[in-house]
């Protein structure tokens, strides 16, 4: 979903330069993504992990093929540098993921780095993993005073409604 | 003797009220806001030399940002403020209201004894009771453009601001105007002025204080407005000691109902909608002026907002439970 204008008209930037070059920046990806099938739950700065989400949810896709599949085998073997994973892929994540259809990982941004370059950081994970749950941030809850306001003014709307809806039904009849 | 000292104070009250009504020494709103000011200075100076050495008391904070924090405050001078401003601005800007050992209290209320101490503010899990003293609030600078916007040739006589849920959609203030007013109804522009005029007391940024003061000295604040002396002896009544809490900002004086926000640049987006008249069974006509506002941490787009400032003008009533509860009180001593 595009969320703004600013960021529909990309004029052809579709994506963020990574790294030293095209084949640093898939190097770099292949790193982080090798990481996140060995851990599932990776932190990193968040611009990086934004580019590898779309190569997570798509290396699941391919693992959904099965290993018999020259195509999702071939995906694995290259963007899985540790070839022991290839085996958790197919066996362990691709099985998980059977019952849905895209949005296997979750990304939530977690305070910068306070270190070197004060890089906005996130921590992403696959979906259905053994840790302890990420705290979610809480939707605004229905209490603030403007929910608050908004509530009465639906109800406002409804009973208006009924109210006319009724009156119709009472036309009709007589 | 507190009984005598009652007694004496209602019956000043009451003879110093006949004496406003006679039309010749009329005071005028400014004269009265004057004497109101000095009596509750005084009054808060009075408080204040009960304290003449300075004692410590420990205030253990249990919010959830700053684990184990333990302050050393100053007994009777200290306010949550003061503890929030060793906390961070951001615990200054947003917190509306400190929960002090579960009991509300204000953030410019001086803190009595060694205590828990905890913020609210509008984006908590369940920020019901700040919305009501944000709802108190904004009534209350409603009340006190009121007295203020006339001439000082037409009496303006304030009679309550009754609480209403935030839910209905608007604040109000119920008031007495002049009764050479009585044909006159407020058209936009009127109403756009109270606007302009409660935005300039918010962008004075007038603080909100605090006073817990004898039934006397309320008598003797309020012996202008029937309906104030009423409150204040209603309001005494139901407290043991005889103690009624006032707030005070910039030079407007009211009978509280609860906690205040502490300052008025808490408010965003204010609007003063509508003025309905309600019907009584007094001679006098009862106005019942209505606001619509927003604090500056809740921003609301401007279709939204439009759409809730026309319901605003609907006349809103009082809580409707409350009245429930009040009818069952009355079954119940029926029955019995």
């Amino acid at each position: 979903m595009r969320l703004s204008a600013a960021a529909w008209i990309s004029h052809g930037r579709l994506r963020r330069r990574l790294g030293y070059g095209p084949r640093s920046r898939l190097d770099l990806l292949r790193n982080l993504l090798t990481g996140l099938v060995r851990h599932e739950r990776i932190e990193a700065p968040r611009a990086r992990l934004d580019e590898m989400r779309f190569y997570a949810e798509h290396l699941i896709d391919y693992a959904k093929r099965g290993d018999t599949d020259p195509k999702a085998m071939n995906m694995a073997n290259f963007w899985l540098t540790e070839k022991d994973l290839i085996h958790k892929l197919f066996k362990v994540l691709a099985p998980r993921f059977q019952a849905h259809a895209g949005n296997y990982t979750r990304m939530l941004q977690i305070p910068n780095r306070t270190t070197i370059d004060r890089a906005k950081m996130a921590v992403i994970e696959y979906k259905g993993n053994p840790f302890p749950p990420l705290p979610i941030p809480r939707r605004d809850s229905g209490k603030t005073l403007v929910n608050q306001l908004l509530k009465g003014y639906k109800d406002d709307v409804f009973r208006t409604k009924g109210a006319q809806l009724q009156e119709g039904h009472v036309g009709t009849a007589v | 003797m507190a009984s005598f000292r009652v007694a004496c104070g209602l019956r000043r009250g009451c003879s110093k009220r006949f004496v406003s009504t006679d039309p010749v020494p009329r005071l005028s709103t400014a004269e009265i806001a004057q004497m109101r000011n000095e009596l509750f200075s005084k009054e808060k100076e009075r408080q204040l030399s009960l304290y003449p050495r300075i004692e410590k008391i420990e205030v253990k904070y249990v919010g959830t940002s700053h684990p184990g924090t333990l302050f050393i405050m100053n007994k009777g001078l200290s306010t949550p403020y003061t503890c929030a401003m060793h906390l961070s601005e951001w615990h200054c800007k947003k917190s509306v209201l400190a929960l002090v050992d579960g009991n509300l209290w204000d953030m410019y209320r001086p803190l009595t004894q060694s205590c828990e101490i905890q913020f609210l503010t509008f984006k908590d899990e369940d920020p019901e009771e700040v919305n009501k003293a944000y709802w108190r609030s904004c009534a209350m600078i409603l009340g006190c453009v009121l007295e203020q916007a006339f001439k000082d040739e037409y009496l303006v006589t304030l009679v309550r601001a009754p609480e209403v849920p935030v839910v209905s959609g608007a604040f109000c203030y119920d008031v007495i105007l002049d009764s050479r007013l009585n044909a006159w109804t407020p058209t936009e522009e009127n109403l756009r002025s109270f606007t302009k005029e409660v935005h300039k007391l918010i962008y004075k940024d007038l603080p909100f204080e605090i006073l817990d003061v004898d039934v006397k000295v309320a008598l003797e604040i309020f012996q202008h407005n029937q309906y104030k002396l009423d409150a204040v002896k209603q309001k005494a009544s139901q407290n043991s000691e005889g103690i009624v809490q006032l707030h005070r900002f910039g030079d407007f004086i009211d009978v509280s109902e609860g906690p205040h926000i502490p300052r008025t640049s808490f408010c965003g987006q204010y609007e003063v909608t509508a003025a309905h008249n309600l019907e009584s069974r007094q001679s006098e006509l009862i106005r019942r002026v209505q606001g619509l506002s927003l604090p500056v941490q809740l921003k609301l787009h401007h279709a939204v907002w439009h759409r809730l400032l026309e319901r605003s003008q609907k006349l809103v009533n009082e809580d409707k439970r409350k009245e429930m509860k009040n009818e069952n009180e009355v079954s119940k001593t029926e029955s019995v």
